[in-house]
């Protein structure tokens, strides 16, 4: 067995603790005394696979309490269901000089993923709003771009022109905003997942 | 509703960063019971773990819009839950001397450890058995990828203490884990 309290191991002059230190700097700068050591590299190979073992040992954890709490998961939706992340106003026009309109990019966000959903196969993924004009008190023409991602074996073109005129149609029905563009990134591919999980 | 499931983890993210508290209940659906795991080990208590996870979620919901890589969520997360569980380990102040006279009572021999299962039960009997201390400077190290200089400063130490501890932790492991070899 390895005397691992040793600090001479396998002759080298190194102690576990400088090995450790070693492993952990990326093996650089490389020490010929280590490298040349089948009893450290024995260690050190250890101590990569206890720590790459550790990892596995955490999913098998998961694996084995799938499960969640039910009141725990409600409790955590409802407090983060209140900090709405409204993010910045955007001003629409307004018929009447003494009152100003304007619409949170939370809401434009929430518009065009709903507008994009509803498109047969497409889920939306990011949603980047553009206002040239943004933060003075004009309304400008925005730019849309969203990234999506199009369910493995439909057409990856037709999904996005659909999402494209969508999401155009959603923004121009509910809001005034003057729509410079909108463009539509296809980031992923996605598969329907059989037991409800998918990396 | 929209099925999110199939979405993947960089998507999700983005969309949660987005606002869409959907996609992030879709995210900690999926990676929820990796994070309870992670923190149980860490904390050495499951219902520690259920707050400390869900204070995590709550910090990583009002900060998703600094996450770069949102492909990488679930590192990111785990990396919110070792504050979170460090800010509790330090408020529970535990004298560590009380953590090595606990190793003493703990230490059973490697023959012990040849009856486990599987290589995993096997290490998992050895993480437990470890003193307080060593045991959450592995973890952080090993399943957060957290620095030296990390641990120390969430473990409220010195960087010598976090280097002895996880050298002492690397030697109980190589040592008793040297039956599966």
């Amino acid at each position: 067995m390895t005397d691992v309290a040793n600090d001479d191991i396998g002759g080298s002059g190194y102690s576990l603790e400088q090995l450790s230190d070693y492993l952990d700097r990326g093996r650089t700068p490389a020490i010929e005394e280590i490298d040349g050591n089948a009893e450290c590299q024995a260690i050190l190979g250890s101590l990569e696979r206890y720590g790459s073992l550790s990892r596995d040992l955490v999913s098998r954890d998961a694996a084995e309490h799938p499960e969640i709490d039910e009141n725990w998961f409600s409790s955590l939706l409802s407090t983060i269901t209140r900090e709405v992340k409204a993010g910045r106003d955007i001003p629409l026009a307004s018929a009447d000089p003494r009152t100003s309109i304007s619409i949170t990019e939370g809401a434009i966000r929430g518009l065009v993923r709903a507008a994009g959903d509803s498109i047969d196969g497409v889920i939306v993924g990011r949603c980047t709003l553009t206002d040239a004009a943004l933060g003075e008190n004009t309304p400008s023409a925005i730019t849309v771009d969203v990234s999506i991602s199009v369910l493995l074996g439909s057409s990856v073109r037709a999904a996005a022109e659909a999402v494209r005129q969508s999401v155009y149609g959603a923004l121009l029905k509910h809001t005034e905003l003057q729509i410079d563009s909108v463009n539509v990134t296809v980031s992923d591919v996605h598969v329907i997942p059989i037991d409800g999980d998918a990396r | 509703m929209t099925d999110l499931t199939a979405l993947s983890d960089a998507l999700l993210a983005e969309r949660s960063a987005d606002g869409d508290e959907f996609a992030f209940a879709t995210l900690v659906r999926r990676h929820g019971p990796y994070l309870r795991a992670f923190a149980t080990r860490l904390t050495g208590s499951a219902a520690d773990a259920d707050d400390v996870v869900q204070d995590a979620l709550i910090t990583a919901w009002a900060q998703l819009s600094t996450l770069a890589e949102p492909g990488k969520v679930r590192s990111w997360l785990t990396s919110i839950v070792s504050r979170k569980a460090t800010d509790r380990i330090r408020a529970r102040k535990p004298s560590s001397e009380l953590d090595e006279q606990r190793a003493e009572i703990a230490e059973r021999g490697p023959e012990h450890r040849a009856i486990e299962a599987s290589q995993l039960d096997a290490l998992s009997s050895v993480l437990s058995a470890l003193p307080d201390g060593q045991r959450q400077c592995w973890l952080l190290k090993e399943v957060a990828g957290y620095s030296y200089e990390e641990i120390a400063e969430r473990l409220d130490t010195t960087i010598a203490v976090v280097r002895g501890r996880l050298a002492r932790a690397r030697a109980t492991v190589v040592t008793e884990m040297e039956v599966w070899r």
